[in-house]
């Protein structure tokens, strides 16, 4: 049925849909639809995506839906995009990277439907665009709060998984460290996990029970600050301000702010002016950010801190900027130098500072 | 109306009126009643069918009658479930026991009725103690798996004494009870009742209701034909005429025949029981062409295992098995068949049936292979063979493609007892082939071994039934310990010598392994 | 008093299965209703949207036989060994194993013909499967390891197996580090059949008529049958047990296996360690839906899969995802209880209450 009125619909106002901007007789009916990984109650990465939805509506008045919890490497992602298309949704933002495949064949099957992906690597320059956050920024900045808060000079990282994204953070973490304990060593626990609250919990202790006084992590639970708050040790959080799930453990959290983003996707998206490129955010344009800084830390840090992120807004300052020596003690960035996109974006190398390996 | 005067007889421990219970099909009490009194050891005596143990079931809160009252003590109780009618005094020991096999017994016993956390040499203790009280001899401290049926029946019996069951009912305890341990069960239930217990005993055995009951109720059809008969007023003949609506049948002692060559050679087998130990200890034997060998002896000495051994069932530990001179000792069970021995094992249903399967499918269990159409079975050559089966053999069932766990016992044995002649065998290895048999079922079991007997087969009786072996068999060979202890005439044998044996000792001089 | 109790028929009613099954729906959707108010949403819409989605016309009907296809060969999976006895509960690693098997075939194949690699593919996941299963079978068969516990610690080790391949040697070298296996080659998909559904429907369908076939109509599946019914039978009848486990135990992870391949090769782009999707667990409710009976696992899987695709699709109409999954659950369990009903019938009795379904007749 509804088939068919398109194809009498196409007929009929073919020459006038030539002339029309791309599919929209009101600029009011993009309607934008969010498909997530985990649940909105996560309190980390979709809680925070779910936020910038509600964000972005709040501004800009379009109808938003969402569907949560949605698995990657399956068919699923696909049904419930087209189940969205069909009910006449022409936005589509999936936030977990294995969706990228997906979105890259249906943004092709689907002309006039956007679809923006956070997290991958492809993009086809028309209604496929690819968004992240330059998260190593505030990563650096929360390096710097976590290196002054230890006096074990141990810092445990508990991270997900060996990817470019999560190296990239580690390594700017540390670097932030380093700035301000050079004798502190961050140490590398991988769990395979995005989100286990018992798989992350332990690897933290593990960690803990090896000597180190902050927790520092890269998933999307919170168990590994509830293991700090029970050693009495501190915790650097991620994803979202999650001082309230280990209020004495917690230091801060380099956080996600989607929000001025997704109203700029629907906004693009509504005029016809979204291209599908590759947009990375910075802490400039407000997509990352750090946490608030826990009360009882120095305010010598936290001014220290704020002179780096008013530095790394500014450009004149960048975490990666040389001299840079790799894990082996090789250079990795020169002095003078800073890393291109390109090499941030397949960084597969551990800084000097790092304990752990990549594998 | 006059008050009840003050020595007005108690109310009756039991008084069921008016039962019925309908099945699919079945009518299984039809307005049966049973009144026993406080105290007493009372028979409920029937054929298999006659709707004793759904009677009972009524009676223990297993099932719920469609119609009829249940009173304990005067007091009418609906049960809706076994625990109530516990709860009430009433325990059941079933005829398939509901144990745990990898518990021991003080936890099977306690299983349910204990507190929450089971401190174990308390509880050994506490069970050994209500054992020996009441004389069942066990070891609180073994897994359940590894006790012969006997022990395993005395586990169900603390079950239900150790919840303080006043009215204990037995389902057909003998039928897996060696002679001596049937006669050690009744002392330990005329015990019971001197202890002004209850005890409703199920059976077809008329000399153990003669034994040791004080009265007895007998069914047929789902009817009760007579009510509480004083023991002591009848006898085992009347009984029969009762249950069966006719005189009693007795099997008669087959003419002798003169036996032929040796069919089946046992020389010197050793095999393990299910426990690892040593079950059989080097037993020879031979059985002829046209003879019936019986075994004797007490449950647990090594019969079980001798008959596995032979069939192919259970690995052996030396000796040999021969069968018209040919040697089988590491034939498969499929190539002793095929070699002419027909087994009967002792677990008819689990092990010489498979339960979840249709009539037919049963029926073809040993010679499927051979109605076959490329690598499908052949349906109708299959179905066929079950029909001349369920007709040569006169099985009583329902549609064949049906699965057989809804046939009698008795039907279920003809049709696995039919099922192995039918394969012309020349040796048949039958053990306890009777065993929970109704009189007619028995009978005919029998009647099919004694033609065969005539047909020049060779036969190998394993029973717990002496009556059986005495009427039977040609040779009385008795186990004990895993050995064949002695060997008897039948005729001339006398019960007490072959007791003697059974436990032990045997007559000085009497053929021996 | 006259109270209703259930009571087994001596025989399944034909036509009573529909019928019990049609009631248990209407009790579930009803629940459902009380369900969808409380949480603020217009039942008779969401229904409407459930059945559209799942069966409403041909692009759903495709969906829909698209998920019927893991679910219902999963399901074979457990029903195959089941019908021996045996619980499989590893076809969840063993169709990661098999969709392993079908990407390594991929990887060499890319340029072979299409029918060629995506018969390679498929022969490689059965393989795959089987080869998982192998273990816990010669384990059972030899010296009577629990396959339960064996099956499932297995499947973590394929998952994890397809993590390592994927983070490691399998890694494509375009994906900028990114943990990703190479697309596919599109000469290694199955062909459309008609809008989304691909040829894994008909295969699926072939294999699950095969295994039904095959245990209710061979010699084979005779033995299968009779062993699952009672091992001390099967070795009365000579049937050799150690055998049979083996060999069905590894085709019960063939079958899981292929299942692999299929939905390697018709629904995803390339291998990721999301390919099984739980459809190995969601296995086991088939099969023990369709009471181990291969013949049942196909209309089992289509009723999971449209409940599957018409739960998620209500969920883009802001139903969240857990009253979704409940709903789901509700459905199922009206298919279970329906199934109890097929096989008794409601009887009447004096009483006050319901009592337990007896089983036997014995006297």
């Amino acid at each position: 049925m509804r088939r068919s009125l398109f194809g009498l619909l196409a007929v009929v106002l073919g020459l006038s849909l030539v002339a029309a901007s791309c599919g929209s007789d009101d600029d009011s009916s993009t309607k934008a639809a969010f498909i997530y990984v985990g649940p909105v109650g996560d309190a980390g990465w979709t809680y925070a995506h779910d936020q910038g939805r509600l964000a972005a509506a709040a501004e800009t008045g379009v109808e938003t839906a969402f569907v949560e919890t949605v698995p990657e490497g399956t068919a699923d992602f696909g049904n419930y995009a087209r189940d969205f298309i069909e009910q006449g949704f022409n936005l589509i933002i999936g936030t977990s990277f294995g969706y990228m495949d997906d979105m890259e064949a249906l943004a092709e099957e689907f002309p006039d439907v956007v679809f923006d992906h956070v997290s991958g690597y492809k993009a086809n320059g028309t209604n496929f665009g690819n968004t992240f956050g330059r998260m190593y920024e505030p990563r650096y900045l929360s390096g710097m709060v976590a290196g002054s808060a230890t006096s074990s000079d141990l810092i445990g990282y508990v991270a997900a998984f060996p990817i470019p994204e999560v190296i990239r953070g580690i390594n700017a973490f540390t670097l932030g460290v380093r700035e301000v304990n050079p004798d502190a060593q961050v140490e590398v626990v991988w769990t395979s996990t995005w989100f286990d609250p018992v798989v992350e919990g332990d690897s933290a202790q593990a960690m803990l029970d090896k000597g180190a006084d902050v927790i520092a992590m890269h998933q999307d639970s919170t168990a590994a600050g509830e293991k700090a708050e029970a050693a009495g040790a501190r915790w650097v959080a991620y994803n979202s301000d999650m001082s309230a799930h280990a209020p004495a453990a917690h230091l801060t959290a380099p956080v996600w702010n989607w929000g001025p983003r997704y109203t700029e996707i629907i906004g693009q998206a509504t005029d016809g002016t979204y291209e599908g490129g590759y947009y990375w955010g910075s802490m400039a344009d407000g997509v990352v950010d750090l946490a608030p800084i826990a009360a009882d830390v120095d305010a010598a840090v936290k001014a220290a801190v704020a002179e780096r992120k008013q530095q790394i807004i500014d450009g004149s300052f960048h975490p990666f900027q040389g001299p840079i020596n790799a894990q082996d003690g090789s250079v990795y960035v020169a002095a003078g130098d800073v890393l291109d996109d390109g090499t941030m974006l397949s960084m597969d190398v551990f800084v000097e500072g790092v304990i752990g390996s990549l594998g | 109306m006059n008050p009840p005067p003050d020595d007005a007889p108690p109310a009756p421990a039991v008084e069921l009126s008016g039962i019925w219970k309908r099945f699919p099909g079945v009518v299984a009490n039809a307005g049966a009643h049973l009144k026993v009194r406080t105290g007493t050891v009372h028979a409920v005596l029937g054929e298999n069918g006659a709707g004793k143990s759904t009677l009972m079931n009524v009676l223990s809160g297993v099932y719920r009658p469609d119609e009829g009252e249940v009173r304990i003590d005067g007091v009418v109780h609906h049960f809706r479930s076994p625990s109530d009618a516990l709860a009430a005094g009433v325990g059941m020991v079933h005829q398939e026991f509901r144990l745990v096999p990898s518990f021991t017994v003080a936890e099977n016993v306690v299983l349910g009725a204990a507190e929450r956390i089971v401190r174990r040499p308390a509880v050994e203790s506490a069970v050994a103690e209500l054992a020996e009280r009441f004389g069942l001899a066990t070891e609180p401290d073994r897994p359940v798996w590894q006790l012969s049926m006997g022990e395993r029946q005395r586990v169900e019996i603390l079950k239900a004494l150790w919840r303080d069951a006043r009215i204990l009912i037995l389902d057909e305890p003998t039928a897996v009870l060696t002679p001596g341990e049937a006669d050690e069960l009744g002392r330990i239930l005329r015990h019971m009742a001197d202890d002004d217990r209850t005890v409703v005993f199920i059976s077809h055995k008329l000399h153990e209701v003669t034994g040791f009951c004080d009265e007895a109720t007998v069914l047929r059809g789902g009817e009760t034909v007579a009510a509480s008969l004083p023991v002591s007023e009848t006898d085992s003949s009347a009984l029969a005429g009762l249950m069966v609506g006719s005189s009693p049948v007795i099997s008669e002692r087959p003419p002798p025949v003169v036996a032929g060559g040796p069919k089946l050679e046992v020389v010197g087998l050793g095999c393990l029981d299910d426990r690892g130990l040593q079950a059989l200890h080097g037993v020879d034997l031979t059985v002829r062409a046209g003879e019936i060998v019986g075994i004797a002896g007490v449950a647990g000495n090594g019969q079980r295992e001798l008959a596995q051994a032979i069939a192919g069932l259970r690995p052996t530990t030396g000796g040999t098995v021969h069968m018209d001179g040919m040697d089988l000792t590491a034939a498969t069970p499929r190539q002793r068949f095929g070699a002419g021995l027909g087994y009967i094992p002792e677990d008819r249903m689990g092990v010489g049936l498979a339960p979840r399967l249709s009539v037919t499918d049963n029926a073809i269990l040993r010679t499927y292979s051979t109605h076959r159409r490329g690598p499908f079975l052949d349906h109708e050559a299959a179905v066929a063979h079950c029909r001349d089966l369920v007709e040569r053999f006169a099985v009583r069932t329902g549609p064949l493609d049906q699965p057989i766990a809804g046939l009698s016992g008795g039907n279920l044995q003809r049709l696995l007892v039919g099922r192995e002649l039918s394969g012309r065998p020349g040796v048949v290895l039958a053990a306890q082939p009777t065993r929970g048999l109704d009189v007619q079922g028995v009978k005919a079991i029998q009647d099919l071994l004694v033609a065969e007997r005539g047909a020049g087969v060779a036969i190998l009786l394993i029973s717990e039934d002496l009556d059986e072996l005495l009427t039977l068999t040609d040779r009385l060979l008795v186990m004990h310990g895993g050995r064949v202890v002695a060997e008897f005439d039948p005729e001339l044998a006398g019960r007490h010598e072959i007791g003697e044996a059974m436990v032990g000792h045997p007559p000085v001089g009497a053929a021996s392994a | 008093m006259r109270w209703p109790v259930l009571a087994r028929r001596d025989q399944v009613l034909r036509g009573g299965q529909p019928l019990a099954f049609g009631v248990g729906l209407v009790v579930a959707l009803a629940v459902g209703v009380f369900l969808l108010l409380g949480s603020g949403h217009d039942p008779l819409r969401v229904y409407a949207r459930m059945f559209d989605a799942s069966l409403g016309d041909p692009r759903a009907w495709s969906v829909t036989l698209n998920r019927a296809v893991p679910l219902g060969l999963a399901g074979l999976a457990v029903a195959v060994a089941g019908s021996m006895g045996l619980w499989n509960i590893g076809a969840e690693g063993q169709i990661m194993a098999g969709a392993m098997g079908a990407a390594w075939v991929a990887r060499i194949g890319g340029g072979w013909p299409g029918p060629v690699l995506v018969t390679a593919m498929l022969a490689a996941a059965v393989v795959g499967g089987g080869l998982l299963a192998l273990g816990p079978a010669i384990a059972r068969a030899r010296i009577g390891v629990n396959e339960i516990i064996t099956t499932l610690m297995l499947n973590e080790v394929a998952i994890r197996l397809v993590q390592w391949l994927v983070h490691g040697r399998w890694k494509d070298p375009g994906s900028h580090n990114f943990p990703l296996a190479p697309m596919l080659p599109d000469n290694g998909r199955l062909p459309t059949l008609f809008e989304r559904a691909h040829l894994g429907v008909v295969l699926a369908g072939i294999v699950i008529a095969l295994f039904g076939l095959a245990v209710s109509r061979t010699a084979w599946g005779y033995e299968l049958r009779v062993a699952g019914s009672s091992g001390a039978t099967a070795r009365y009848a000579g049937i050799s047990l150690k055998r049979k486990i083996l060999t069905v135990m590894v085709l019960s992870g063939g079958v899981a296996g292929f299942a692999g391949g299929v939905e390697l090769s018709g629904n995803a782009d390339r291998i990721t360690e999301g390919l099984s999707n739980g459809f190995g667990f969601a296995g086991i409710i088939v099969a023990a839906l369709a009471l181990m009976r291969p013949s049942g696992v196909a209309a089992v899987a289509l009723l999971f899969g449209a409940v599957q695709i018409g739960g998620q699709s209500i969920q883009t109409m802001g139903v969240s995802s857990s009253v979704s999954t409940i709903l789901q659950a509700l459905i199922l369990f009206g298919a279970i209880a329906a199934g109890v009903l097929g096989r008794y019938r409601i009887q009447m009795v004096a009483g006050d209450t319901v009592e337990t379904p007896s089983t036997g007749v014995e006297s």
